[in-house]
């Protein structure tokens, strides 16, 4: 089929055409900002005219601002769409409740958690306020009072939003079907494939247009049912779902603006999961699953970063399509390896029917979605390194041997771990005791909570404990370089005697500065984390086994629990002029590791090697998650052999017991090269860390890093 | 047998991981040190000779000088450039051993069979079901016990076995080693004979003979030919080559590979000249018209 919309493939290659032209086009302009501007025109509502704002309490407030933003936000119906609603604010973008009071937001908003789409699904919206009703007679007269109202009051501004769609629709012809579906959904259950759609982006457009970003989590598994109705009674063909459900992708594009912000214009943690096992352990992949892989194989869509769950009897058909669709590059498709996460989630004491349904946050980090409160505190581990166990340099350290080093380093760790739980601990209310811990009431947040199981029917927040589980986790990073150094000073110091640790750390002081051969010696005589050597391995395993235990025995002390997670995303960059010069051969300045990957230019025994390193750790206790990154060259994945190279890779990936691995296909040259003519690439996708971003949105140091990590 | 495989040693050039063009799925390649031929277009220069040599990437060194206070025979020379002199240095790796950048090397290490069959091993969860194992060199069947025991001890471990061979070897090793072999990587550099003498040193004709026998003993084989511009791009040779595949009962195809010149710069770690020859690299439609000659024969091309 011919097209006049391209789109563009890093790998050079050429991407299939399954939709409709008009669906390309809406496609081809969202991703050219159109919409993304058009939602800069309005960047919020102003709450100045409300009398006696000031005056009232924060949940007032609060109910008045998604009020006004329920009432005045922009309507806007995109030419062509198929389903309607839109966050037409331009200060959600910037994760705020896009309304003003004095020409500051007055609120913060949410993220990092995956809402109950499944019950606005399987009950309608209807269904919610009658729950909120209930809990409103349930709790008047008492201090859950107010929130229960606030939860009526928001539920009543989203069906004054949802009564303005339908406003704006009735009675063109061009958009009957929209409004036909809008006339059911979302407070009623859907009955079909397309009012199914349009009721989980109505509802997800609604929250996002509040200014929150919430997954949407298991797509395949929320959608397939309808679909897999509708094609046997005949209702839809796989080609016209294919459609409708692109309109969903698409209209996910809508905040997409160019504008440079750094880290890049594609993260709001719009995740999506695909396949893998459900509540009774029988495997979900449907038609679904495959027309999302479809999708973005077509349009190259990466604002939903995209994980599969794979596990060991994960069917061929679907790893291939997987294979191919990643090959294509700009890292849209990350994998899960679904029987270590499933291990994790029972380890921390999920039953197993719940673990089952597992979807994430925004990034990796794994939640039960419509149930979970997620927060996570990241630190890195070589500044503590650095500046704790061996004293910053300055000082007079010694230890007898490495392992009395190590025990030191363990117990700096830990407290670094415990700092973050005391922090934590300022949530609850003075005398709050081990078990009769009391929530200090939060930033109003009743948007999100209503779609939390746990927060209607307790009265509670999202933030005040709402949810069914509550976890704050501690992220640790910089673990490669850490890892690296301490096993370069065993070596040195401790194994072959070849330097005193005072004489190395007085090198390291100076940077290395006239200690070249010394520099190059550990540099070139060791093997480091990522090139399956046993023991520099081990000792990541072992250092990560002990973090892990750090942050379980704090437990069971509020109310909140403390999975161990791995992570840099990009904070490897702001690190890496802070840090002085490792034991391991780097200068100060010089690229650092990300997430629970090598440090870039260590690695030399190529992919597998890199993922058994990975896998020596035991993942199932790092329930929050240790991200692998691999940067595939485009050669190298190319033809037969590249698919079943890239199939190698995860089934080896999932066998080994890892976690979560977001491979990347994109070469430095190409990267360069878009570089200096970004007008040339403005739909090139990189993957970042967790998300994945418009290579040309991301400012001069971030593109930097990302070349310097396809390089090595 | 399994206690002579602990025993008997092997010479490595190198051990590559996660190769995708060494045969069939992922693979972990083996090169083995010491080849009986000498092509002028020798990609891998450094295996040719059977003994350690020590390799010197001058970019690599810092002029720390540690490797003159090592070593023995007073063989590194630093003007008026970097070099090595080759007469007198014993590759007995001091300097490499000393050397902090590992600008010097010793090419060569030596492992058992079990050893290597512990780093082959470690691939195992990427190998699936049609990956495994390639030994290729120089000429893996020159180290016969060794690589006999190695292929023994991969089979017994279950990892499939390929070998890519020049067929040049002694026709008992071949014998011994087609139950062991999965999948021969058989070069058929040249069809024509002087040809073939003039550039690798050595007549084709027992490399053939070697190929009929194995074929005669069961032996699974994928022919492989270097595509050398102006040297074995012509049309008798393809039909040659394609009527040596149908005339074989286990031969599954026939695969080109374009000549490159990245093994020339390798040549200068061994203080040779760069033999890389631009001249040589196919273009692109030599590559096809190969392609298509051997695959009007019905034969499959790899």
């Amino acid at each position: 089929m011919k097209s006049s919309f391209d789109f563009y493939a890093p790998n050079g290659g050429v991407r299939p055409v399954r939709l409709c032209e008009d669906t390309r086009r809406f496609a081809y302009d969202s991703l050219n900002r159109r919409y993304g501007l058009d939602t800069l025109e309005v960047m919020c509502v102003d709450m100045d005219g409300e009398k006696n704002f000031e005056s009232l309490s924060p949940l007032e407030k609060y109910d008045l601002c998604i009020r006004a933003i329920a009432e005045r936000a922009p309507i806007r119906i995109c030419e062509g769409e198929r389903i309607s609603g839109a966050a037409t604010l331009g200060r959600a973008i910037s994760h705020v409740v896009p309304a003003d009071f004095g020409g500051e937001a007055v609120f913060g908003s949410i993220s990092h958690l995956t809402t109950d789409f499944e019950s606005v699904l399987r009950f309608g919206v209807n269904d919610i306020k009658r729950r909120a009703l209930e809990a409103l007679e349930l709790h008047r007269g008492t201090e859950r009072e107010a929130f229960a109202r606030s939860c009526v009051s928001c539920l009543e501004s989203f069906g004054i939003w949802h009564g303005r769609y339908l406003d704006a629709l009735r009675g063109r012809p061009e958009y009957a079907k929209n409004y036909e579906n809008l006339c059911r959904v979302p407070f009623e259950p859907p009955r079909n494939f397309y009012e199914a759609v349009q009721s989980l982006w109505f509802t997800f457009a609604f929250i996002r247009l509040c200014g929150n970003w919430p997954g949407i989590g298991r797509i395949d598994c929320l959608l397939g049912d309808y679909l897999k109705n509708d094609l046997s009674d005949g209702r839809l063909t796989l080609d016209e779902a294919r459609e409708i459900l692109a309109h969903f992708f698409i209209k996910g594009c809508e905040w997409i603006n160019g504008t440079v912000v750094g880290s890049g214009d594609a993260q709001h943690y719009q995740n999506i999961v695909l396949a893998g096992v459900d509540e009774n352990g029988e495997e979900i992949t449907n038609e679904v699953t495959y027309l999302v892989l479809d999708i973005l194989e077509e349009l190259g869509i990466s604002d939903f970063p995209t994980t599969v769950r794979v596990n060991r009897c994960t069917d061929e058909r679907l790893l291939r399509r997987v294979a191919e669709v990643m090959r294509y590059g700009g890292g849209i498709l990350a994998v899960y390896g679904e029987d270590t996460v499933l291990d994790a989630l029972v380890k921390s004491g999920y039953p197993l029917r719940e673990a089952r349904k597992f979807a994430n946050d925004g990034c990796w980090e794994v939640q039960i979605p419509g149930k979970t409160f997620f927060i996570y505190s990241p630190f890195d581990s070589l500044h503590i390194l650095q500046e704790k166990t061996l004293q910053g340099y300055d000082g007079t350290v010694s230890f007898a041997d490495f392992e009395e080093l190590y025990q030191k380093y363990v117990s700096d760790l830990h407290a670094t771990v415990e700092k973050i739980f005391l922090r934590r601990l300022s949530q609850f209310e003075e005398g709050a005791s081990a078990n009769g811990w009391k929530w200090k009431a939060q930033t109003p947040c009743t948007v999100v909570s209503l779609f939390e199981q746990g927060c209607i029917e307790k009265g509670l927040s999202y933030l005040e404990g709402g949810p069914i589980y509550n976890l704050h986790s501690p992220h640790i990073g910089g673990l490669a370089d850490t890892v690296n150094s301490l096993y370069a000073i065993k070596r040195l110091v401790f194994d072959e005697k070849k330097l005193t640790l005072g004489e190395l750390l007085e090198i390291l002081k100076n940077n290395w500065g006239g200690a070249e051969p010394w520099r190059q010696y550990v540099l070139n005589r060791y093997t480091y984390y990522g090139n399956d050597s046993d023991e520099v391995d081990l000792l990541a395993a072992r250092l990560l086994s002990d973090f892990a235990d750090s942050c379980a025995s704090f437990n069971g002390k509020c109310g909140y629990t403390f999975p161990a997670g791995v992570s840099t995303f990009g904070r490897q960059l702001e690190w890496s002029s802070k840090r002085a010069a490792t034991p391991s051969g780097r200068r100060v300045g010089e690229v650092l590791a990300a997430n629970c990957s090598p440090t870039p230019g260590s690695d030399r025994a190529g992919a597998t090697a890199i993922i058994r390193s990975y896998c020596r750790a035991d993942h199932t206790k790092l329930l929050s998650g240790a991200a692998l990154d691999i940067r595939l060259l485009p050669s190298s994945v190319e033809g037969e052999d590249g698919l079943e190279a890239l199939i190698a890779l995860i089934r080896g990936f999932v066998e080994l017991g890892g976690f979560f691995m977001q491979p990347d296909v994109a070469d430095a040259s190409l990267l360069r090269e878009a570089q200096e003519h970004p007008e040339n690439y403005t739909t090139l996708s990189v993957r970042v860390s967790g998300w994945n971003a418009r290579f040309v949105t991301l400012d001069r140091r971030w593109q930097d890093m990302i070349i310097e990590q396809n390089e090595h | 047998m399994s206690k002579m495989s602990i025993e008997t040693k092997l010479r490595v050039t190198e051990i590559q991981r996660f190769c995708m063009h060494d045969g069939p799925g992922v693979r972990t390649t083996v090169f083995l040190k010491g080849c009986p031929l000498r092509c002028a277009w020798c990609h891998n220069p450094e295996a040719q000779m059977a003994e350690p040599e020590l390799l010197l990437n001058a970019a690599r060194c810092i002029g720390c000088l540690v490797c003159v206070s090592v070593c023995p025979s007073g063989a590194q020379a630093f003007a008026p450039v970097r070099t090595v002199d080759r007469d007198t240095c014993r590759a007995c790796g001091a300097c490499s051993e000393a050397c902090p950048t590992a600008a010097l090397e010793i090419c060569g290490r030596e492992y058992t069979a079990d050893e290597l069959a512990d780093v082959i091993e470690r691939d195992r969860a990427f190998y699936g079901e049609r990956g495994g194992v390639t030994l290729s060199g120089g000429e893996p069947l020159l180290q016969g016990e060794g690589t006999l025991a190695l292929l023994r001890e991969c089979r017994e471990r279950g990892i499939p076995t390929a070998v890519e061979t020049c067929g040049f070897a002694d026709p008992s090793v071949i014998e011994a080693a087609v139950p062991h072999v999965d999948l021969f990587l058989w070069d058929v550099k040249d069809t024509d004979d002087v040809r073939h003498k003039r550039y690798t040193g050595v007549s084709c004709a027992r490399i053939i003979e070697n190929l009929r026998r194995a074929d005669s003993l069961g032996a699974k084989t994928r022919l492989r030919c270097i595509l050398v511009k102006g040297v074995n791009t012509d049309a008798a040779h393809y039909r040659a080559l394609a009527e040596l595949a149908v005339s074989l009962a286990g031969c599954e195809g026939v695969e080109f590979i374009p000549y490159h010149a990245y093994g020339g710069s390798k040549a200068t770690l061994l203080g040779l000249p760069d033999n890389g020859n631009a001249a040589w690299i196919p273009e692109k439609e030599d590559v096809t018209a190969a392609r298509a000659a051997v695959a009007s024969h019905g034969i499959k091309v790899y």
